[in-house]
């Protein structure tokens, strides 16, 4: 296994032999110094996870020699055609993140309901870029290397900021493009806050059309959430078997807030992907499902560190993994109930399919629960499909492939169900149909429709 | 009638090494109805297991002829393709997969053998509605999962169901009485009843004399040690339900007895 110090030691002598040569804007500026000494204290401080998934640690993840954009180079990128999709849109305020650069479609620029800012992290109004500022540092010093690398070269990124009581019924879609011809490390960020009593839906969706070359995406997600405040955040992943991704989601919930998080990877190479929730207000609710189909050498590692510090607050967690092959799967979740958080309710599913002989899941659900007066659950099952149901299909003509393909489809249908957006939901029922049917990775096997008829980016 | 639409002769099988079946020999026309009865544990739910194809059972030998195919060297699917349907003993609950998706994967799947279109769903539709009135069944259990919280009388009714839109040429109903009440084997059986012609035929496997009030065979055939130890006419489930088992093992323990 690789030591941090070595993976992480060529991005810092990196940043060191160009610090001064870009500066795109102040507030990012002094996130990108503050990050240097979280960084180097990371690499330091930085224990492997027994419970993690090794190959997709962050020293593994980070250590290839990947080139980075330090210059906040806008890459030329032919962004509407990357998406050819067939399926009816989504209608949604669509931004469009090329490698590492922001470009905002007609909708997102000009179209925005009242109250609501969609922006590239260079240009927060000046009202905000306080909190904003405080939002992108929040986690530099217990997010370990990878938050501290991406915070280090940050030099674009998204905000989604609804002011309070703004309540959006389109989604705001954020589709994440990874197209360039060599090794490269794309640093993205997206930061959504949503003020008291405010109620949004952010999709995030990751592309690549790297074909054949290893690239790691770097993605670290800011999510906070107002006093009475619904947030709702998906995140698709459809990219290629190159593509590597060091996903951070870093959620913080005030009182009576609704933080509801789905995670589906379709397609990919290797995926870490980390959800650190902190419910610190009283009567939150917290809901987090993910699902992944995993095939070839496919690996998603799952990490969960929810924290409930506020009282009567409800999570509930639901993750399923359809392995094949000689793929591998993760999962550990933790929910921490800390002391004082009484009357916590929560619960925690984490269920596998491992249908391959060189599949291979890993699950570790723990409690750490220092306080009285809660309900928590938590529960694990890996095995097989039902031989039986495989069986009693065949017996009515349906062939094994079809069979299999049927009941990995059933084994999934709660996660999908448990999505409130009703658009989306149909069309991931769609989307997974798709991907166990085998259809290629790409655009145009994408369901969210954010293409057809795309505005150009402006 | 000479044409014969399946002939297994001296069919050996197991499980996990062990010989359940030993030596079945068995010749079914169209038209007709065999019943095949016998005490627990004889190899009734085997044979008919083996002959749909459960992978849980080893052939170990002996042959089936179906039709002028090699039965067991087709895969499950490819058996019901060439019409061999089996309904369960226990058909098995399939959460998350509806009724609906679940009999067009059948329907379609069959018509793909053939080289054909896959069906149109208005005349999907209207096929379920066809072969849901055969056995009364309610339409609100399209939607449902697979067999997912179905009654007893409606997983059996839900058998017929699917035999009715299949349309087999030879059917298997394991044990479809068990965990039935009269009114819903009377309508079970009524179903099978419409089914019948004289180009197919019905293998009825039963513990009781009763369903055979219903669905009358044509021969009964005694599965004991795995083995077809008697043969006959209708009566002669009227005289094992008087009598019980006991005189057959007897006869049939004796008889091996002297042959060693």
């Amino acid at each position: 296994m690789i030591s941090a110090q070595k993976a992480f030691a060529q991005y810092i002598d990196l940043y060191k032999d160009s610090v001064g040569h870009v500066s795109v804007s102040p507030m990012l500026t002094a996130l990108n110094r503050s990050a240097l000494a979280a960084l180097e204290k990371a690499v330091q401080t930085f224990r492997h996870d027994p419970m993690g998934v090794a190959d997709v640690s962050a020293p593994e993840m980070f250590a290839p020699d990947y080139g980075v954009n330090i210059l906040g180079v806008r890459l030329p990128v032919d962004a509407a055609s990357s998406f050819r999709c067939g399926v009816p849109r989504l209608n949604s305020l669509l931004a469009v993140v090329a490698n590492d650069g922001y470009y905002p479609t007609q909708n997102t620029a000009s179209d925005l309901p009242e109250g609501l800012t969609v922006c590239s992290l260079r240009d927060v109004p000046a009202d905000i870029s306080v909190r904003v500022s405080e939002a992108l540092s929040r986690n530099l010093a217990d997010g370990g290397p990878a938050c501290a690398l991406n915070s280090l070269f940050l030099h674009d990124g998204v905000l989604v900021y609804a002011r309070r009581g703004v309540k959006v019924d389109k989604a705001i879609q954020i589709v994440n493009i990874t197209s360039v011809a060599m090794p490269v490390l794309n640093i993205r960020r997206v930061v959504v806050i949503a003020e008291d009593d405010a109620d949004i839906k952010v999709l995030l969706c990751d592309h690549s059309q790297a074909a054949g070359v290893q690239t790691l995406d770097s993605e670290v997600v800011t999510v906070e959430v107002g006093d009475g405040a619904r947030v709702e955040l998906y995140d698709i992943e459809e990219t290629l078997p190159q593509s590597r991704r060091y996903w951070q989601l870093f959620g913080r919930q005030a009182s009576r807030s609704h933080l509801s998080v789905g995670s589906f990877a379709l397609h990919g190479g290797r995926s870490r992907n980390e959800y650190r929730i902190d419910v610190e207000g009283d009567y939150a609710r917290t809901e987090l499902s993910g699902l992944s189909i995993c095939a070839a050498d496919r690996i998603v590692d799952n990490d969960v560190r929810l924290t409930h510090a506020g009282s009567h607050c409800t999570s509930r967690q639901l993750f399923k993994n359809a392995l094949f092959e000689n793929s591998k799967g993760g999962f550990a979740g933790k929910i921490v109930v800390k002391h004082g958080a009484m009357f916590t309710d929560a619960e925690q599913t984490n269920r596998n399919i491992v249908d391959g002989e060189m599949a291979r899941m890993i699950t570790a659900p723990q409690l750490e629960i220092y306080c009285d007066e809660v309900k928590c659950s938590h529960g694990a099952t890996t095995g097989q499909l039902d031989e039986r149901a495989m069986f009693y299909m065949q017996a009515r003509g349906i062939p094994a492939d079809e069979a299999r393909r049927m009941l990995t489809q059933a084994f999934m249908v709660d996660v999908i169900d448990s999505i409130t957006f009703e658009v989306l939901r149909q069309r991931l029922h769609v989307l997974v149909e798709k991907r166990l049917s085998g259809t290629a990775a790409g655009c145009d096997t994408c369901a969210t429709a954010c293409h057809s008829d795309l505005q150009e980016p402006v | 009638m000479s044409e014969t639409l399946l002939k297994v002769t001296d069919l050996r099988a197991g499980i996990e090494g062990k010989e359940i079946l030993r030596g079945i020999n068995l010749t079914i026309r169209p038209g007709e109805v065999h019943a095949i009865m016998g005490p627990n544990g004889s190899g009734k739910s085997t044979l008919s297991g083996v002959l749909a194809g459960d992978p849980r059972f080893t052939v170990t030998g002996g042959s089936a002829d179906f039709h002028g195919v090699d039965l067991l060297a087709l895969s499950p699917e490819d058996r019901s393709h060439e019409g061999l349907f089996l309904s369960f003993q226990y058909p098995v609950e399939i959460p998350g997969v509806t009724m609906v998706n679940f009999m067009r994967a059948a329907v379609n799947a069959k018509r793909k053998y053939f080289n054909e279109e896959p069906m149109s769903a208005a005349d999907f539709l209207k096929l379920m509605r066809q072969k849901r009135a055969v056995v009364e069944l309610d339409n609100k259990l399209a939607s449902r999962s697979v067999n997912e919280g179905f009654s007893g009388g409606e997983k059996k009714r839900n058998e017929i169901f699917q035999m009715a839109v299949l349309e087999p040429r030879l059917s298997i109903l394991d044990e479809t009485d068990s965990g039935l009440d009269i009114d819903a084997l009377r309508i079970v059986a009524g179903g099978v009843n419409k089914l019948r012609s004289d180009r197919n035929a019905t293998i009825v496997i039963t513990h009781y004399q009763r369903l055979l009030d219903y669905i009358k065979p044509d021969f009964v055939h005694i599965l004991y040690k795995g083995r077809i130890v008697y043969s006959g006419g209708p009566e002669l489930a009227l005289e094992l339900e008087e009598k019980g088992y006991d005189w057959i093992k007897q006869q049939v323990d004796q008889n091996s007895l002297s042959e060693k």
